[in-house]
Order: structure tokens, then sequence, then C-alpha cells
């Protein structure tokens, strides 16, 4: 697996995609706690600032100068109360027009209103620090400013920015690892199915994709990836067995057929006999043509195109219909055609192939058992399973021969010398398969018995 | 009789239009489905013998446009494409006949003879059909020569009503199985001889005339009694 293709699966682009909308939000975030953070810090300090800037403003309208001196040293902790320090705090006050000045601090210009000044470097803080204070006259030519530190409000917001940066830190390699596990994950899944993909073009093909078992999309596509392979496989597997039947099942009539014609370029001398083996010439390609009729018919049965022509239809009356054709075949073979058939059974189908179906049952009937034999044709509807059967009294097939009979080309011993392509119950059992429905040989006792059910779903 | 034959194929266009020549027919021969149309739309033919897969315009195109320009001319298609399907197809596009390659010329040939007496128009439903002394009633189901009543099976009425419909044709064993049962399939029995032989049997009891002629081979041909 190339650790580039880790990057391009759906799986890391989405992962990649979300961390991306994560951050954006997570700016947003801390944009607005920023923000608030530092606009409340600012308005405690203005508050103290504005409270301190009143008590020494009402010292001076009580007392004058001198008092509101006293209050600022009070507040810095400087003079006679030394020792109760306000920490951060800077406070001076100036009478314009004797130049003399009290506090902690020297200012360069007396603005009023809200300011920053560098804070001054005597002091333990950080010389980056800065202080923020109100300049205002709290009388004429008394110029007081009252100020603090903001090293805190700038503490804070470093703290902050660092709390969100190892957030976005975490929540990136977060998303970067989990974009990376899910996409190695699908990755080797969808490489098990290309490999089995690969596989199947190589020539295996049984392989199948292996599935979880989880359910989820992935699996639905796999298996139905699984069941479409089934169905070409299905369908190959016929067109290699009507491709390998033509090959070798068509190739003793050609060499009767080829046998037959080069004995009467030898041996034929008068007109009579080269009509004769030109008749028997044509019979034989006959016989050949109805076999690869046969075969793709056969094949075309098992196609399933026949499907999208299914109907509604009366099993009744096609059987019925079936058995007034073949009455007076069985008659003239002094075979009893007896039938016992249900009124308005109903199934889903395809009407001419449930007539050759049948009809090819009953002529196995009739050819392969001797005179004086009696055919049983039922038809029965109970539990909602359709059940139509065949049966004869004659001699039957040995049970081991049950299943092979419905081979192509498979022929019994016992009915070689009978004509036939042995192709018959190939097709029965080709288009019982397209309709769903079982078939099964059994013993009748004596006899032959063949019994086709249809399952419930099929019905009409 | 006037054939159009429309066939790539150049050795079966041959061979079926002498055989045709032989038995007295006058045969057009077109080698691709549009010189076939433009013929068969300036003459008039009895039958139009038709190859399913044609160079330029396929055998079912050729039918529906035929058709579109109000042509009624009988079309029988001669194919290799067997399947079931195929054949529903050629019949809904305008058809009126279909027969798998390969096949006997006395098939054609009495599929053609056929088709060729069919009136240009669609049949009209009959009530009544006679032919000779033979009268046959298709509502009542019911069969009288020279006005004896003869007790026929459902089957064997439908035979002998498409014998009186197709009379001093040859009808072959498949025209039967198709046209009677409606199966387009080979039955490894003798399904035609023995109805054939009942019906016979019914039919001509108490007659010295035999209605129904065996042709060797091919099939059958029915002869109107007097």
């Amino acid at each position: 697996m190339r650790p580039t293709r880790v990057f391009k699966t759906e799986s890391f682009r989405s992962a990649a995609l979300f961390a991306t909308l994560f951050l954006i939000l997570s700016w947003v975030l801390l944009g607005a706690v920023y923000w608030i953070v530092n606009d409340t810090q600012t308005a405690a300090l203005v508050g103290a600032i504005d409270a301190d800037i009143n008590t020494i403003k009402n010292g001076y309208r009580g007392e004058g100068l001198p008092e509101a001196i006293e209050v600022v040293h009070q507040r810095l902790g400087a003079g006679k109360y030394s020792g109760a320090d306000l920490p951060g705090g800077y406070i001076l006050i100036r009478d314009a027009a004797s130049g003399e000045a009290e506090g902690n601090l020297q200012l360069g210009e007396f603005k009023q209103g809200l300011f920053s000044v560098p804070a001054p470097r005597r002091q333990k803080h950080r010389s980056a620090a800065t202080v923020l204070g109100r300049g205002v006259y709290i009388a004429d030519g008394i110029y007081l400013f009252v100020g603090r530190d903001t090293s805190q409000i700038a503490a804070t917001r470093v703290r902050i920015l660092e709390a969100f940066a190892w957030i976005e830190g975490v929540s990136v390699v977060l998303a970067g690892l989990g974009g990376i596990f899910f996409s190695v994950q699908f990755m080797r899944r969808i490489d098990a199915i290309t490999r089995t993909c690969q596989a199947i073009i190589a020539g295996k093909f049984g392989d199948r994709i292996p599935l979880r078992g989880s359910g989820d999309e992935l699996d639905t596509l796999s298996a139905a990836i699984n069941d479409m392979l089934d169905r070409i496989s299905t369908l190959l597997d016929n067109l290699r067995q009507v491709s390998s039947d033509v090959a070798h099942d068509l190739r003793t009539p050609l060499t009767h057929l080829r046998n037959r014609l080069e004995e009467a370029r030898q041996k034929s001398v008068t007109a009579d006999d080269y009509a004769a083996v030109v008749s028997r010439a044509i019979d034989d390609t006959d016989h050949l043509l109805a076999i690869f009729s046969a075969l793709l018919r056969i094949s075309q049965i098992e196609s399933g195109s026949r499907l999208a022509a299914f109907s509604a239809l009366s099993l009744t009356d096609l059987l019925e219909k079936v058995c007034e054709m073949y009455g007076p075949v069985a008659e003239d073979e002094r075979h009893a055609l007896l039938f016992d058939i249900q009124r308005d059974v109903r199934i889903r189908g395809d009407a001419e192939l449930l007539t050759q179906m049948f009809s090819n049952l009953i002529e196995n009937a009739i050819r392969h058992t001797p005179s004086g034999t009696r055919i049983l044709i039922r038809l029965r509807m109970s539990d909602g399973a359709v059940a139509a059967s065949v049966a004869d009294d004659g001699p039957g097939i040995a049970a081991g021969e049950h299943a092979k009979v419905f081979r192509r080309f498979y022929r019994l011993t016992s009915s070689r010398s009978t004509p036939g392509y042995g192709l018959g119950l190939a097709m029965v059992a080709a288009i019982a398969n397209l309709h769903h429905a079982k078939i099964e040989l059994s013993d009748n006792h004596p006899g032959l018995r063949c019994e086709i059910t249809v399952a419930d779903r099929w019905r009409a | 009789m006037n054939i159009l034959l429309v066939e790539d194929d150049l050795e079966l266009a041959r061979s079926v239009s002498d055989h045709f020549r032989e038995h007295g027919f006058t045969v057009q021969h077109c080698a691709d489905g549009i010189s076939g149309l433009s013929s068969a739309c300036e003459s008039e033919f009895q039958v139009i013998i038709l190859d399913r897969m044609l160079p330029r315009l396929d055998g079912l195109s050729f039918v529906r446009q035929l058709r579109q320009r109000a042509v009624t001319t009988p079309v029988i298609y001669l194919t290799t494409m067997s399947g079931i399907d195929d054949r529903v197809e050629g019949l809904e596009a305008g058809g009126d006949d279909y027969l798998v390659k390969p096949f006997a010329f006395a098939e054609l040939l009495a599929r053609v003879r056929v088709l060729s007496r069919r009136p240009g128009s669609p049949q009209e439903p009959a009530i009544r059909l006679s032919l000779g002394s033979i009268e046959l009633d298709l509502l009542k189901r019911t069969v009288q020569r020279s006005g004896k009543n003869i007790e026929l099976l459902p089957q064997e009425f439908r035979l002998l009503e498409y014998f009186v419909r197709n009379p001093d044709r040859v009808l072959t064993r498949r025209m039967l199985l198709e046209n009677v049962w409606g199966i387009h399939f080979d039955p490894q029995t003798s399904v035609v001889e023995s109805h054939i032989s009942r019906l016979r049997g019914k039919v001509n009891q108490g007659f010295e005339f035999d209605v129904i002629q065996t042709v060797r081979g091919t099939g059958y041909r029915f002869l109107a009694p007097n």
C-alpha cells in the first residue's frame, strides 16, 4: 500500500475536511473567548482606576491638595503608610502651578482620558509591561493620573492562546491519525475487492470477495458483486457446457453422416441407391439441426431472459390442453392417458415453455414404456404449493439414475434403441428451474413418477 | 404469382428463387433492406419473403416502415434467430409468419401459398364457414357435412376450422402445430398424425370422398367435398 494512496482515499479526505471545519470553528470560538475575557478584565481595571480617582478627588474636595496627597500615599503605601502596597498600581498627582508632583510614576505629557504608558523600569514586573490609566483634572491646575499594570491581562491572553493551541494541535493530530486509520481500513477492503477481481481476471473464476458480516455499505456492495459473479459464472458454465456438448455430442451423428456418404461414394451404383443415401443424409442433417435447436433453446431458457415474459396463467387449462393433445397419441400407442386435474390452479409462468415441459414428460412416458401402460397426470394445490405430476406404471428407472437423466445427452441403456436426443429431460429441468419449481423423480411402485412443485411465491 | 425476396445471402436467394420459378412464381430479389423497401412500395406483390438480418435496414424496421406506409402485403420472415422472443418481436412488428433457417423448401412454399390467399384487409370475424358440403358454426362449435351432424372434440374442431379456411393448399405438420395447437417446438410423437386420423374418421364417416389428402413427406391438403 503506497502512502500517497492513503491520503487520496475518500475517508482521509473527509477526515481532513472535518478537521479543517473544526479548526475554523475553534478559531471563531477563540476570538469570542479572547474578546470577552479582555473586555471583562479591562472593564474591571477601569472600574478600580475610577474608584481610586473618586477617593482622591473626594479627599481634595474636603481638605485640599495635602489631603489628596495623603490619600495617594495611603493607596501607594508610601510615606507614613509604607507597607500597604498597591500591586501594579500607579498614581501621579501634580499641581500645574507649582510643578510639584507626587506618585510613583513620571509622565511626559498630561493627557486626559484613558491611555496607556510604558511601565517604569523599577518595578519587579517585566519591562514589556504597560500601564493603562486615566488622566483627569480634579480641580483647576490639579492633574491626577491613576493607572494599573496590564501584565495580568496579557498573561491571561497568553494562557487562552496556549490552551487553544493545544486543543487545535491535538485535534489536527487526532484527525490525521483517524483519517489515516479509516483510510487504511477502507483501502484494505478495497484491495480485497481488487485482488478478487484480479484473481478472476487471471482465471480463478471461483474466487469471491470476503464479507465482514457487518452489513455495512461495502459489505452490501461486495455481496451484490458476489451474486453477480455467481450469475455470470452460471451463464459461463452454461455456455461452456453447450460448447462442449456441441463439440463432443455432435461428433457422433456427424461421423455417422460422413461414413454413410463415403460408403455411398464407394458402393452405390444405381440412381435409386444414391437417392436412398441422400434421403438418409437429409434425415441425419435434420437430426443434427434438431439437436442444435434443442441445445440453443435450453441455453436460452437457462439464461433467464424469458422471465420478463412471465404472466399469470391457468395451469388447469394448460394441462387439459396438453392432455387433449396427447390423448389420441397415447391411444394409438395403446397407452392409457388418465388425468386428475384440479380446477382453477393458477401460477405465474411462460405458457409456451410450460406446455413444452409437460409435453416432454408425457412423450417420455409414452415412448419409453410398453403397450398397456397407464399414464396419470395429476394437478393439485395444497397449502399454497402447486404440485403437478406425470406418473406411469411402466418399468420405471433405477433410483441411482434419477438425478442423471436430467443431464444433457444422458440416455438410459434401456432407451438407446428409441430415437431421441437425450435432451428432453434436460429441457424439462431447465424450464422447471426457470419457474423456481422443484422437480423430483420417484418410484411409482411400479413405474416412474415425476413431480413438479411450484413454490408459493410463484403463484399468481 | 409475384413474390419479393429480400435476402442478402446470395446462394440462398438463388436457390429459393429457382425453386419458386419452377413452381410458376415470379420472383424479384433485393439484397438489402432499403432497395427491398422501395420495391415493396412500388410494385404489387402477393407475398414478401424477408430476411431478418439485412444490410442497411434490418427486417423488423423494414416491416414497421412498410406497415406505416399502409402496405399490407403479407410478410414471412426467414431467419436464423430462433428464440421465442425473436418470433414474438417479429410478429408484433407486423410480420405474418416466421420460418427459422434452415428450412425445407416445401415448408416455405406451403406457407407462401397460404399467405398469398390471405385478404389484404383484416379478416372479418365470420360466424359461419362453409366449404362444399361442409358447414361450421363457429359460435356453437358445430359441424355438418351434407346436413349430417359431426361430433368433434375442441382441438379437432380447430383443426377442421384451419383446414376449411385454407382449402386446396398443402398445410405442413409444423403449420398445423403452430396454428392449431399454438406450439413452436417439435413433438417427438405423432401428435398431428393421431389427430388427423381421428378427424378424418369422423368427417368421412358415411361418405365416400376423403376430404383430407395426405401429401407424403410434407403435410396435408383439405379438399372441398361436393
